[in-house]
């Protein structure tokens, strides 16, 4: 319960952010202007006409739902990559400012337990990034729901996997920030943490033009345990574009990804319940 | 009576981050503040105030010794939930209003943040007027009121203010000596940190020195300042009294036309009184000799440095 009191003071905190604003402000704008500038014009269900500020732009006559796969498939990677490097660097911050001297002396002299404090500002920020992803794919759904009569939950569904990926990143970041208090170090860790997993996608293709070697080994410990983000891009893309999608393979990635994060989060708690401030 | 809080034996000492050189913060700290009482922690800076503070909230871990507060551990928030801490520099939220700062911590105390509660301990800190106005536009000495609000949300049994008037103006800070009597007056316990000796002594009625992570002195401030077989004696301006008629009585001259003299018991003083009527002096005043705090302090930070 006090984590959520602490995950919403940290959300009330961001609202007060310009970068968070100008992120709420752009998103809104794009949207605007999609709605604007957009005219689909939709005959039995069928796309027959797109134009974008008054220029054609698709001759082909196809189903709607069709027509609208490559559209959310491109929207989901926009949400995932942009949310996870505009959340790396916009997020950087919130665990440093949480351990800021005269804050945290005054936070630990409350009835307040240390894990629920770290628990609470990892709650906030996935909050955040839940809130700016399915803002983003809730409202092109909207938009190009009302412009064509295709109604789908998919994209909205696959930016939770966007939040879920930013959640394991955003752990290894605050469990840094537990040892140094660093809004750099924490934005560092972050981008390499999305660099790994990125690498370790391509984690079997890579091993196999790498010569032996002690770099070799690290890249493969280092890999084994990072979620491979372009994996769960690539599934988010399957979900919001309706194409088929193993479950079980979903499954495996997000038990991982969830797994990934509650590690590092037990280590900053560890770390945390026993420093002194 | 039962302690607010006891410190039993508390060792502290912090080490670079590559453990190469370590300083001792707290050298085996005793101290126990019944409840009910307004006790002064005064020392110099780098004494290990703080330091002991942080120990007696479970924000630091001491290395050794034990520390009971509100008769359970620091680390338990059900003892937390029943204190009140002003810090010594507190980060506060500048994009919210007091009110906003004030219902978020009584929420982190699991307590419902009425609005009527909160309007009234800004009332109290003398912050009614900027209840609406963003924090990032306060001065020192505002955050240091608002600090002062948040620390009495709960009506908390323990009070530790950290330089609860620093950055204060003076008649900001009798609003805050009146405030502080009031929290005394309900029945709660006062430890303050200060450095301002003069704002401790009006505060406080019981006083420990720490020095060097030590406690040198501790005890009742009157105990403290008085100077134990010396007394303070001013006569009544008239007959012109013979200043060596005095001094052969034993009397010395002290500050504002006062004469002090040591004797070392009722009987011993009284002769000397009765010597200097008997050479023409009318007593006016008498009074135990004291000194301030300030050279309580010196004469406590030399003994322990020796």
């Amino acid at each position: 319960m006090i984590s959520i009191v602490v995950a919403l003071d940290l959300l009330r905190e961001a609202a007060a952010r310009r970068w968070f604003l100008a992120l709420a402000l752009a998103l809104t704008g794009l949207l605007i202007l999609i709605v604007t500038s957009l005219r689909l014009e939709v005959v039995d269900g069928a796309l027959a006409a797109t134009r974008l500020f008054g220029q054609p732009l698709y001759h082909q006559i196809q189903p709607a739902d069709v027509a609208l796969r490559p559209v959310f498939l491109v929207a989901s990677q926009v949400v995932f990559w942009g949310g996870l490097c505009f959340g790396v660097l916009g997020c950087a911050d919130f665990g440093p400012a949480l351990l800021s001297p005269g804050r945290i002396e005054y936070l630990l002299s409350l009835p307040v337990r240390r894990w629920e404090l770290l628990l609470g500002t990892f709650l906030g920020v996935l909050a955040l990034a839940l809130a700016g992803a399915v803002y983003a794919s809730a409202g092109l759904v909207l938009v190009l729901g009302a412009k064509t009569g295709v109604w789908t939950g998919w994209p909205v569904v696959s930016s939770v996997l966007a939040a879920v990926a930013f959640g394991s990143v955003y752990a290894g970041m605050l469990a840094v920030t537990v040892w140094v208090r660093s809004a750099a170090l924490s934005a560092a860790t972050g981008a390499s943490l999305v660099l790994l997993g990125l690498l370790a996608t391509h984690r079997v293709a890579l091993l196999e033009v790498m010569g032996r070697g002690v770099g070799r080994t690290l890249f493969a410990g280092l890999t084994a345990v990072v979620p491979p983000l372009g994996k769960l891009a690539d599934a988010a893309g399957a979900l919001a574009s309706s194409a088929p999608l193993a479950p079980g393979g979903l499954v495996r990635l997000l038990a991982g990804t969830l797994a990934f994060a509650a590690a590092l989060l037990a280590l900053a708690a560890w770390r945390f319940e026993r420093r002194d401030f | 009576m039962s302690a607010a809080f006891a410190a039993t034996s508390l060792h502290k000492r912090f080490r670079t981050r590559f453990g190469r050189t370590e300083s001792v913060a707290l050298d085996g700290v005793d101290l126990e503040v019944p409840r009910g009482e307004a006790f002064g922690l005064i020392g110099p800076n780098g004494a290990g105030k703080t330091t002991f503070i942080k120990c007696l909230l479970g924000i630091a871990h001491p290395d050794s010794g034990t520390v009971e507060l509100l008769g359970g551990r620091p680390e338990d928030p059900r003892s937390r939930a029943r204190v009140g801490y002003l810090p010594e520099r507190l980060t506060l939220p500048g994009a919210w209003t007091p009110r906003a700062f004030l219902a978020s911590v009584a929420r982190l105390k699991a307590l419902r943040p009425e609005r009527s509660g909160l309007d009234g301990l800004l009332a109290r800190v003398g912050l009614a007027e900027a209840a609406e106005r963003r924090i990032r536009g306060f001065s020192k000495g505002m955050r240091q009121r608002l600090g002062l609000a948040a620390a009495l949300v709960g009506a908390p049994d323990l009070l530790v203010l950290d330089e609860p008037t620093d950055g204060v103006d003076p008649l900001g800070r009798v609003e805050i000596r009146q405030l502080l009597a009031a929290e005394l007056a309900r029945g709660a316990t006062l430890f303050i940190n200060s450095h301002l000796l003069s704002e401790t002594e009006r505060i406080c009625k019981r006083i420990g020195i720490l020095s060097r992570g030590r406690l040198v002195r501790s005890g009742p401030l009157e105990a403290l300042t008085s100077v134990q077989q010396r007394w303070r004696v001013r006569f009544a301006p008239g007959p012109p009294l013979a200043p060596e008629a005095l001094l052969a009585l034993g009397f010395e001259p002290a500050e504002g036309g006062a004469w002090e003299i040591a004797a070392p018991d009722a009987p011993a003083l009284n002769r000397a009184l009765d010597g200097a009527r008997a050479a023409g002096a009318l007593l006016v005043e008498l009074e135990r000799a004291s000194r301030d705090l300030e050279e309580v302090l010196t004469e406590a930070l030399a003994a322990g440095a020796a």
